[in-house]
């Protein structure tokens, strides 16, 4: 079963310097993505860094990431025939 | 054969041995192409270093084998063209060194991407050749700096990182244009992870594959946690290490962590099942 896995930007600031869900999920799902998408030069820029589901199949719903992350950005749930 | 030998080869033994393949006249060719392709090709732009999309595991999590077929024929086709990796020896990646220049040493965009690793930890990719010129002369392509390194620094640095646990890659940006000498590890490197988990074949395996030698091996283990493609365990009941021989990658980390040199490599070629296994 996928799950589904929403984080809100706004509170996540600064990602690159907090990072304790990449550090904390056994399967290494979440991951660092970009806002801007394919711009020169501003991909790489950490400010545009936004924390994605990037490998969700693999997510197990311990739910650590929830409960970790100092701002309440991070939501998982599982429904039947939900993804993401 | 190796596609990419009989491609690229030009009469040398391995394609990446080919000086004609780091020549920047066709990064130069290759760069619109890749750039235009996409999301595919920018993996941060897909969200993190996922370079495929959700779709695949969708399709997966559904059980619809036409579609994962689907998805996965267009991303190696995609990947083939313009970015993908074969994994190389600690010994082939040593004659690369000494082959092209400039060798720079940077921060590794999967691991960064996966884990947020601050620049200073995280110096385990290299980029070679020609184009390497360009982060002087746009930096901010570039973030966390490059340091160039002399053949002699670059293998010495390979060596180090092999010995950490990290397998030698080579990657093309706009085949066949080879300008990453990669250092890589599940699950964090986005290629060996798609390629492992996904079956899409954007890492290739080596020439190579590792065998072990019963009369040799101990049963002391220590092999084991060496292979980062699934490949390799120790059996109990053998008291001794066990390769699944049609998974091994061919890095060759296997043999040099074993004191009893009773790991080899064989090549790929010579094994007619295996031969065109990559
Ligand atoms: S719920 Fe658990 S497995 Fe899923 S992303 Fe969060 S930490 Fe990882
Ligand atoms: S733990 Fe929360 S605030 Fe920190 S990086 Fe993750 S989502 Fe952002
Ligand atoms: S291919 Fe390997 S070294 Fe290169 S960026 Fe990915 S994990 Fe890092
Ligand atoms: S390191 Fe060598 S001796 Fe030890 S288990 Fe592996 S193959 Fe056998
Ligand atoms: S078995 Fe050895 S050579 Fe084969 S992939 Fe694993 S570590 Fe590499």
């Amino acid at each position: 079963m996928l799950p589904t896995i929403t984080v809100d930007d706004e509170k996540c600031g600064d990602p690159l310097s907090c990072r304790k869900c990449l550090l904390i999920c056994q399967t290494h799902v979440l991951g660092l993505g970009t806002s801007v998408g394919v711009k020169k030069y501003r991909e790489t820029d950490p400010q545009y860094f936004v924390v994605r589901g990037v490998r969700f199949d693999k997510c197990t719903g311990c739910m650590d990431c929830v409960e970790v992350c100092p701002n309440n950005a991070i939501q998982v749930s599982f429904s039947e025939g939900g993804a993401r | 054969m190796c596609d990419w030998c009989e491609k690229y080869g030009d009469g040398y033994e391995r394609w990446y041995f080919n000086p004609a393949n780091y020549a920047r006249r066709l990064y130069k060719i290759r760069r619109e192409e890749a750039e235009s392709s996409g999301a595919e090709t920018n993996p941060q732009a897909a969200g993190g270093m996922a370079v495929i999309g959700p779709d695949f595991q969708e399709a997966r999590d559904q059980g619809d084998l036409e579609k994962m077929q689907e998805i996965k024929q267009k991303a190696e086709a995609a990947s083939w063209l313009t970015h993908f990796g074969q994994v190389i020896t600690l010994e082939e990646a040593l004659k690369i060194a000494d082959m092209i220049y400039p060798i720079g040493l940077m921060t590794c965009s999967c691991r960064r991407s996966m884990q947020g690793y601050p620049s200073e930890e995280n110096f385990t990719c290299m980029g070679m050749g020609p184009g390497m010129y360009k982060w002087e002369r746009w930096p901010d392509t570039y973030r966390g700096g490059m340091h160039y390194l002399t053949p002699d620094e670059a293998k010495e640095v390979i060596t180090k990182m092999n010995k950490r646990g990290l397998v030698q890659t080579v990657f093309t940006f706009g085949t066949p244009y080879l300008a990453g000498l990669c250092n890589c590890d599940y699950p964090d490197c986005a290629f060996i992870r798609t390629t492992v988990d996904f079956g899409i074949k954007l890492l290739w395996k080596g020439h190579y594959v590792a065998k072990i030698d019963p009369e040799l091996c101990t049963g002391c283990a220590s092999c084991v946690s060496r292979c980062q493609f699934k490949a390799l365990n120790y059996s109990p009941s053998k008291n001794m290490a066990y390769i699944d021989q049609f998974q091994c990658f061919g890095c060759g980390l296997c043999v040099t962590e074993c004191d009893q040199g009773a790991i080899s490599l064989v090549e790929r070629a010579k094994l007619p099942a295996l031969a065109n296994v990559w």
